[in-house]
């Protein structure tokens, strides 16, 4: 057991092959340290699952399975299923990546959402598949370059549009959907405290940057997050059964381009004349999204401003074994 | 660790990543550039970030130990601190001004004492002549150190140029006394009304002392070059004030003109505009103004002041030069000035040229001139060449031209700096000026929230008296001015490095952070997400 650190778990620890600068490990670590090591994680196929437990070697520090690619969220529903027939209330928690979770993963998800499992499902959202070389997933937005959706002289890069994945899990009803990302820690805390304090089946969307997949400087990972949101191209939001309670106010929208410019994906919108007309589809998406969510206008304590503070002596950590440390993992075994 | 690729069981930590580096992060202070600019480098992140935590007496302690004049300079001081404020690119720089007064004021309201360092007194026994704010500050470092330190002093009040030179409005006379009775109590022996040369001996103090250090300030004024000079109705700038803040009566004339363009004449100005005199000021530079600054024609007086005189209603004549004295008999009815060309000559000398022709009366009963000061040399004339081989230390500002309250600080800190290396034989402590400055671009201003400066509350009938024009600030004001320092490049523990690292590579301990560069990959991320600046990334050379 690693304690290096007096003050969270490090449920994901250190010595785990992600690439440097990765989202996903900075928003894997941050979900699980604030659920804890006394919890049962169950890991789709995908960057996390391959990054964490290579050649025999887990930086798991908590009870973590992995089976297949799609049916994470039935292993899940099973567990789940079990612990409740013993009397237990250890929390499950699901993490996948968008692969996992808007593609192959997609019914086994809508499946355990509709029967109701009393299970969290994290999905960490990169946009892409990642880890077999940056293939277009249902997730890549519009005009993404990817090995699957080349730019050239025919192509724009991908022709389709990301899919709207919280909208369909809206419409499954559950007691609580959010969205996230890495750029506003007090923000995800207070999505996954409140996530954790529900019960029934619940879904957590963050967007995660990949420095390889979004091809920028692995030190802006945390600043290309950031612009997703403040441009209005992520909006982050809370649904509860189905309805609309809560999003991110902009306190100053900027344009997509701040964002777009970061990243070699999208490289090749700029200097040409088809790449112009996409540059203005992808604003004139953001601006829907804007318009679509209220996220200039709305009346919320939150905005973008006030997430981004920080102040002396932190803001908010993680909290230490509220039921226990859970069960030690042995180094050796 | 024995292999890199283990193919037994266990935990990823056993894999370690740090190696896989191109580039690595280090923690590391810097001096911010408030400290950098500040004339007696204090460390302003340092205290403002103990006050943020309601420190009020360690905020104190840390600023006295280097200026123990919190409450003299926080109302007398031009702050150049403020100017350079990173803060003035997020909404406006933090009032370090008022917080320094409010720190000082609270010592001296809670009646908090200096304490010293050693325990141990030492035997060697150290002079200092001149009680200003350098002498004072010697003094005080030396007495910390455990030095029998002495103080001879010319005149019948401590303070120098604080006492003398300063006008009430700015600095009451009860505050000067608290701060220099603070001092005293480290066991600080002071003789007043003694003249070093007159009444002892330069000699005898060279035998009885180890050390002397020489802070005399600059008590004779430059006087009026013409050829028409007379002194009835002419005065100097600091022989004005001297005599203003001695308690004398001096009967004004309506119209008083006073020559210069540096805070003396400022202050000279305001005061006579209180005793209600009209008052014009002629000034050989141009005012303030970026394109003025550049050109180097600025006038030397602080914005600050300026703007305060000109609210008081002193009438300023820029770019204008005294031709001669305009006299009926021995009467002084007013100065002929003209317009000046340039202000400097080839050499680069002060000697405005003035233009004929482009005369102008001003009409004055009096005349002061406040066009600088030099040292008065007379009884220490044996001493005006020695040096630290012979045992003298000069500071302050007999030792170059005078500047800001707040250098002379300094340079008696400087001064008891080394007559502490030579007397203990060691090399002299170098300071903490080295360290590598940081700008608001190396910093994420993003992530501090837009706050309100706040003011002390300025008086309204300020032309009725010498009372003090600024109020304190509020006690609830100042801790959350304290809590506006963007602690520019020193770490605030903000935990951005610890939250974003997406390796664990970043350990938090109580009140620091360490890096495991056993498994840090060196993304980055800490350092461009440090909101002050604090991290740097360097390249791994192998």
């Amino acid at each position: 057991m690693d304690k290096r650190d007096p003050f969270r778990h490090n449920v994901l620890t250190s010595g785990h092959r992600a690439c440097s600068g990765c989202g996903e490990a900075m928003a894997a670590r941050m979900v699980t340290d604030l659920i804890g090591p006394d919890a049962i994680y169950v890991n789709a196929t995908g960057c996390l699952q391959v990054f964490t437990t290579h050649n025999e070697q887990s930086a798991w520090q908590a009870p973590w399975i992995h089976s297949v690619f799609a049916n994470a969220a039935a292993v899940a529903s099973g567990i789940e299923a079990a612990l409740r027939a013993r009397g237990k209330d250890t929390p499950v928690v699901v993490q996948a990546g968008d692969g996992g979770t808007f593609d192959i993963g997609l019914q086994c998800l809508s499946g355990m959402i509709e029967r109701g499992h009393d299970v969290l499902f994290v999905c960490y959202d990169n946009e892409a598949y990642m880890n077999t070389g940056v293939q277009r997933s249902s997730s890549t937005p519009h005009a993404v370059r990817t090995t699957t959706s080349p730019s050239g002289r025919l192509s724009q890069g991908k022709h389709h549009l990301k899919k709207d994945v919280i909208s369909i899990i809206a419409a499954h009803h559950p007691p609580y959907a959010a969205t996230a990302t890495v750029a506003y820690f007090p923000d995800l805390k207070a999505k996954v405290e409140k996530a954790m304090s529900m019960k029934g089946p619940r879904f957590l969307q963050v967007l995660s940057p990949c420095p390889l997949g979004w091809e920028h400087d692995s030190a802006l990972s945390v600043t290309v997050s950031r612009l997703a949101v403040e441009t209005g191209l992520f909006p982050l939001l809370e649904l509860e059964h189905g309805e609309l309670t809560g999003v991110m106010r902009l306190a100053v929208q900027k344009p997509v381009e701040d964002y777009l410019r970061l990243q070699g994906r999208f490289k090749h919108l700029f200097g040409t004349k088809e790449g112009a007309v996409e540059l203005r589809h992808l604003q004139a998406l953001a601006d829907a999204r804007i318009r679509r969510y209220g996220l200039l206008e709305a009346e919320t304590e939150w905005d973008t401003e006030r997430s981004s503070q920080v102040s002396r002596h932190g803001r908010g950590g993680y909290v230490i074994a509220q039921r226990g440390m859970g069960r030690e993992l042995d180094n050796e075994l | 660790m024995s292999s890199k690729l283990a193919v037994a069981p266990g935990s990823s930590k056993a894999y370690q990543t740090g190696d896989w580096r191109t580039q690595q992060p280090f923690y590391r202070d810097k001096w911010p550039p408030c400290s950098q600019v500040c004339p007696a480098s204090e460390d302003i992140q340092g205290w403002l970030a103990l006050a943020s935590d309601r420190q009020w007496e360690a905020a104190w302690r840390k600023l006295s130990e280097r200026n123990p004049f919190p409450a003299t300079m926080g109302r007398i001081c031009y702050h150049p601190c403020e100017s350079a404020c990173n803060r003035k690119h997020l909404d406006s720089a933090v009032n370090i001004h008022a917080m320094e007064r409010y720190l000082g004021d609270l010592a001296i309201a809670q009646g908090w004492q200096h304490k010293g360092l050693k325990k141990i007194s030492q035997s060697q026994r150290i002079a200092v002549v001149g009680a200003g704010p350098a002498g004072l500050t010697c003094a005080f470092q030396l007495a910390r150190n455990g030095y029998p330190v002495t103080i001879f002093d010319a005149q019948a009040e401590p303070g120098g140029t604080l006492y003398n030179g300063i006008p009430d409005y700015r600095l009451p006379k009860s505050v000067l006394a608290s701060e220099i009775d603070a001092i005293l109590a480290l066991g600080i022996e002071l003789h007043l009304n003694t003249p070093v040369g007159m009444k002892i001996s330069t000699g005898d103090l060279g035998d009885e002392f180890d050390a002397i250090f020489l802070a005399i300030g600059t008590q004779q004024p430059r006087r009026y070059q013409g050829s028409d000079i007379s002194n009835h109705s002419v005065m100097g700038g600091i022989d004005f004030l001297h005599r203003l803040n001695r308690g004398e009566q001096i009967m004004l004339p309506k119209q008083v003109a006073v020559v210069g363009g540096g805070n003396t004449a400022i202050d000279v100005a305001r005061c006579a505009r209180r005793m209600g005199a009209e008052v014009s000021v002629v000034c050989a530079q141009d005012p303030h103004g970026s394109h003025h600054h550049k050109q180097g024609t600025e006038m030397p007086a602080s914005l600050q002041e300026v703007v305060e005189a000109e609210t008081e209603g002193v009438i300023f004549l820029y770019r204008t030069g005294v031709r001669r004295l305009v006299r009926s008999g021995e009467h002084l009815s007013g100065v002929e000035v003209a317009r000046v060309d340039q202000v400097h000559d080839r050499h680069g000398d002060f000697n405005p040229l003035l233009f004929e022709g482009t005369e102008q009366f001003v009409p004055a009963g009096l005349v002061i001139f406040a066009i600088g000061q030099e040292v008065d040399w007379s009884g220490l004339e044996s001493l005006e060449e020695a040096t630290q081989a012979d045992g003298v230390w000069i500071g302050g500002d007999a030792a170059g031209k005078p500047k800001m309250a707040a250098a002379a600080v300094d340079s008696g800190f400087q001064a008891a700096m080394s007559i502490l290396a030579v007397l203990k034989g060691e090399s002299p402590v170098t300071d903490a000026h080295k360290k590598a400055q940081i700008t608001f671009k190396q910093m994420q201003l993003h992530y501090y929230p837009k706050q309100t400066r706040h003011e002390g509350e300025a008086c309204e009938q300020r032309l009725d008296g010498f009372d003090e024009i600024v109020k304190g600030l509020a006690d609830s004001d100042a801790e959350h001015e304290a809590g506006r320092c963007l602690s520019c490049g020193v770490c605030f523990e903000c935990d951005n490095c610890w939250h974003f690292c997406p390796d664990a590579a970043v350990i938090k301990k109580t009140g620091s952070y360490e890096i495991d560069y056993d498994y840090c990959k060196g993304c980055g991320i800490c350092a461009q997400e440090c909101p002050c600046g604090h991290i740097d990334m360097e390249a791994v050379t192998e």
